[in-house]
């Protein structure tokens, strides 16, 4: 993150060996004063001023086959990318443990299932990003989607749209899994109604159908 | 439906099963399709113009001096906007809780408002943090009990029973077994954590809070006294159209809700806040621990003749839960001395069924032990000391679904074949769900429209639902062409969501209204019709008379008759609703004798609760019963750091909730046979037992009994091999 004036997208590759939490926690000299909390230390308060050492960052990101003007900075994770700099805001993929434990912030990078609140959105420069708004609408829903709700594949549906889109993922992936191989594909999202029985129901519904009609949507 | 025998001026009835078109199938949430597609909006996902985001600063341990907080640096950073100082310097910080909060930063984005929580400095001295209950009943540990002249850390402490006379009745029993019980704190884990979006509202306008609560009704008058919006009741308007769970942790704006009013108050600004996980699971209640010491007797029948139970309630700064002894069965004799250890920990709250799991732990595990003390078979021994048919009928049921019949161990456990053992166990459930006063309009309007309205909340129970459900099974019409509105606080008002308490309450109120609309319609059709009210069949989208089928109109024409949209209120309505509730749960396992690691295979639960609304949204609550059951049976254990006080499982990584491996075959069973023209929730029974079932069924396999939850490798093996 030399020069945030300069994201460099031909760099992805390399993103990912840093880490998000010491490339989140490092953004900033302000992140030393955090010291300070660690028992009963004797923290004196910093010479002069923090600073932020972000700046911004003028992004185009295709977001469900749109182009998007995203002004972010390059700590920006995709999540909050979508949440909160993009018009208007996709809130479908949700923050729940901001760790890469739970799955609720899930879309498709590329095609494949990704976490969107490890990922940076510097990093989707020139991808496809998928969120779950742009599988389906309520008018007009996904084979997944309609099969969620036939199912009653969710409860509070907090941790829904995460399930939606490794869904999909599932069955891109591997359209013949079996209960064991879903509940393998489906491992990276947490619910915590319970819903997982109807939400097995819901992927085989929808792989069912596939089968019987013949084609992917 | 056809509504035979409602006459004008009865009272409403649900009706027979066999003439319902809607209500007692599987109905479609009607939801669904905003939750699977992101268009639901959460109070976390409300996005306002000109909205400020907040991030809290926490003290990361429990009791310490603050001597000086700077808030300089935070407020001087860009997209800072306001810094709210909660804890002035000089004052203490007595729990890990909301107590520990100390600042709150509102900014122009959320990393901003991260970066003032980073950039505020903070000299503390802590102090020793008293963190476990072994610590807190020290004499000399520090007071953590905030109450006046209090002299040690065990509080409220109550004896019930003769404790002589049961002791004496224990050493006469042919068969007695002594367990000692613990069981950890356990978090609610909401996916959508503890927040608030409070928009202030403009010069002379009203302001709105958008909730993640559990009582929207009462949301209004929580935000409207001093040191929260300072404005009256009636012009706050509180949303919540859809909640990210809430499982008795959310009811009223707690110290996140107050926070987010004073910043929006002070900047005249919408301000969203929500904590973090972290903050979450510092600060957001949990379910209270427990560490109970029982002993049973019992004749040589397998009847239970005595029950001596000493038990500690770990709520942390809070009470904690239990609700006494025996649970579930009849026992003559019984001495219960309970008592709450307080430690300087987050307060326990409300968490489905408060207690009950705990004691369910306690007591199935006691229960279990004793039958095959006595060599019989554990549901034979279920079934001698449980007095209602119910709890037969459905341990019966829930026996042979599990395979009980046919399982080798029924009187003995099993031994381990190659390391690995397959037990059967069992557990029961009861709970007395409300049902109060709650409110609900329904309109009709003359171009056929309807809506049903009042202010309850969908936890994802699925309410929402049954708010359209209900009108329409009365007026004939499917689901979709009755709009619910629910999660407003301007709707008629309705119950807080806590105890199975909504649908008793509100089931009633909509049918009652549906009634009166309907009773009204009749009223507008006697002319066109000729039939009395009371005397028509609404079914398919059409009106008849009782007498002649063959002259009906369409629902339009009916409504065509109306000249202006037609409202009328109902209440609750006591004939409509009975709250009392069993419920029944099994557990298959197989247990790996050499790594001490159990798999569940299968669970069976069964419910009764009167007349089911809509069978696939109650086989969902009754699965979600069972995996939180499974969930805090295998995996859940909240950990402090002793030494230093640190909460070291503050995420779900630490944190372990079940997910979709850990998944056995699961069998939800409605109780059928449960014929009461009545309705109430069901959801806090069917968490109660299931821990229990598995802890049993892990005897049963090898003869480990487990006495110390979460059933973690660690704990079975050290259950099989003695203390290593």
């Amino acid at each position: 993150m030399a020069d945030p004036q300069d994201p460099r997208p031909d760099k992805d590759a390399k993103v990912p060996a840093l880490s998000r939490r010491s490339f989140l926690k490092g953004a900033g000299g302000v992140a030393a004063a955090t010291g300070v909390l660690q028992g009963a230390v004797q923290a004196t308060p910093q010479e002069g001023r923090a600073a932020t050492l972000s700046g911004t960052v003028e992004l185009e990101l295709t977001i469900n086959g749109q182009a998007k003007k995203v002004t972010c900075e390059p700590r920006t994770t995709l999540l909050s990318a979508l949440r909160d700099r993009v018009e208007p805001a996709l809130t479908g993929a949700k923050p729940v443990c901001d760790m890469g434990s739970c799955g609720a912030c899930t879309v498709m990078v590329d095609g494949k299932p990704t976490y969107s609140c490890l990922t940076l959105a510097v990093q989707c420069k020139g991808k496809e990003v998928t969120t779950v708004e742009g599988f389906g609408t309520p008018e007009n829903m996904s084979d997944v989607q309609e099969a969620f709700c036939a199912k009653d594949g969710m409860m509070c549906g907090f941790c829904t749209p995460g399930f939606v889109v490794a869904t999909h993922a599932c069955l891109d992936r591997n359209p013949d899994a079996d209960l064991d191989e879903i509940k393998f594909e489906l491992s990276g999202n947490l619910c915590r109604c319970g819903t997982y029985p109807h939400v097995f129901d819901a992927v085989q519904a929808a792989q069912a159908a596939r089968k019987a009609g013949g084609q992917d949507r | 439906m056809s509504s035979k025998g409602n006459t004008s001026g009865a009272d409403p009835s649900w009706g027979k099963r066999s003439d319902l078109e809607v209500l007692n199938r599987d109905i479609r949430r009607v939801d669904g399709p905003d939750k699977a597609t992101g268009r639901a909006v959460y109070t976390h996902d409300v996005r306002l113009p000109n909205m400020l985001h907040a991030a809290v600063l926490m003290h990361p341990v429990p009791r310490a001096d603050i001597r000086t907080m700077d808030i300089s640096a935070a407020e001087a950073l860009p997209g800072v906007v306001y810094v709210l100082r909660v804890k002035e310097d000089g004052k203490d910080v007595q729990y890990s809780g909301d107590d520990a909060v100390l600042a709150v930063v509102a900014a122009e984005s959320p990393e901003a408002a991260m970066d003032g929580v980073r950039a505020i400095v903070v000299d503390a001295e802590n102090k020793e943090p008293v963190v476990s209950t072994e610590r807190a009943k020290e004499p000399d540990a520090p007071l953590v009990a905030r109450r006046r002249r209090a002299t040690s850390n065990i509080t409220s402490r109550r004896a019930r029973g003769e404790e002589d006379a049961v002791k004496a009745a224990l050493e006469a029993s042919a068969a007695m077994v002594e367990m000692e019980i613990e069981i950890p704190v356990q978090h609610h884990v909401c996916l959508e954590p503890h927040g608030h979006v409070v928009d202030p509202g403009g010069e002379g306008e009203n302001a709105t809070v958008y909730a993640s609560t559990q009582a929207v009704s009462g949301m209004s008058g929580a935000f409207a006294g001093k040191g929260m919006l300072n404005r009256k009741a009636s012009e706050i308007r509180a949303l919540t159209p859809h909640m990210g769970g809430g499982f008795g942790a959310k009811f009223g704006p707690g110290l996140e809700g107050r926070l987010a009013a004073q910043i929006a108050r002070a900047t005249g600004r919408p301000v969203h806040l929500v904590l973090s996980r972290s903050n979450e699971f510092t600060m957001g209640g949990n379910r209270s621990g427990s560490k109970q010491s029982l002993k049973l007797g019992a004749d040589k029948t397998g009847k239970f003749t005595a029950i001596h139970v000493v038990a500690e309630r770990h709520g942390g700064f809070g009470g904690g839960a239990f609700p006494g002894a025996p649970y579930r069965y009849a026992v003559p004799s019984v001495f219960v001395d309970t008592m709450s250890v307080k430690t300087a920990t987050d307060s326990s709250r409300a968490m489905r069924a408060p207690g009950h799991p705990q004691a369910s732990f306690g007591m199935e595990s006691v229960v279990d032990q004793i039958a095959y003390a006595l060599k019989m078979d554990p549901v034979d021994v279920r079934k001698k000391n449980l007095t209602a048919d119910t709890h037969h009928r459905q341990l019966d049921r829930v026996a042979q679904e599990i395979g009980w019949n046919d399982h080798p161990n029924r009187t003995a456990p099993g031994t381990p074949k190659n390391g690995r053992a397959v037990g059967i166990g069992f557990g029961v459930a009861g709970w007395s769900p409300g049902g109060r006063d709650c409110q609900c309009d329904v309109t009709v309007h003359p171009d056929g429209s309807v809506i049903s309205a009042t202010a309850t909340q969908d936890l994802g129970t699925g309410a929402r639902t049954y708010v359209a459900a209900i009108v329409a099974e009365e007026l004939g019409l499917t689901v979709d062409q009755v709009t619910p509105r629910i999660g407003d606080s301007d709707l008629p008002p309705s119950v807080a969501s806590g105890g199975s308490v909504t649908t008793g309450s509100s089931a009633p109120a909509i049918k009652d209204a549906a009634h009166k609309m309907r009773e009204a319609l009749e009223a507008k059709l006697e002319p066109v019709l000729q039939a009395p009210v009371g005397g028509y069949i609404w079914t398919g989208g059409r009106v008849h008379s009782e007498e002649d089928p063959t002259n009906s109109l369409a629902w339009t024409e009916v409504c065509a008759l109306l000249r202006d949209p037609l409202q009328v209120s109902g209440r609750f309505q006591k004939s409509l609703y009975e709250g009392r509730i069993h419920g029944v749960q099994a557990a298959k396992v197989e247990v790996d004798t050499m790594t001490g690691r159990v798999k569940v295979l299968k669970m069976v639960a069964m419910q009764d609760q009167g007349l089911p609304l809509n069978r696939m949204a109650l086989r969902s609550q009754i699965n979600g019963g069972m995996i939180q059951a499974l969930s805090y049976g295998l995996l859940e254990r909240r950990v402090f750091d002793e030494s230093d006080g640190y909460l070291l499982s503050d995420n779900l990584d630490l944190y372990k909730i079940a997910g979709a491996q850990e998944m056995p075959e699961m069998v939800a069973i409605i109780d059928d046979e449960d014929e009461r023209d009545s309705v109430c929730g069901m959801a806090e029974a069917p968490i109660i037992p299931g821990q229990s079932a598995i802890a049993n069924a892990i005897y049963n396999a090898c003869g480990a009994r487990l006495t110390r939850m979460p059933f973690t490798p660690d704990n079975v093996l050290e259950a099989i091999h003695g203390e290593v």
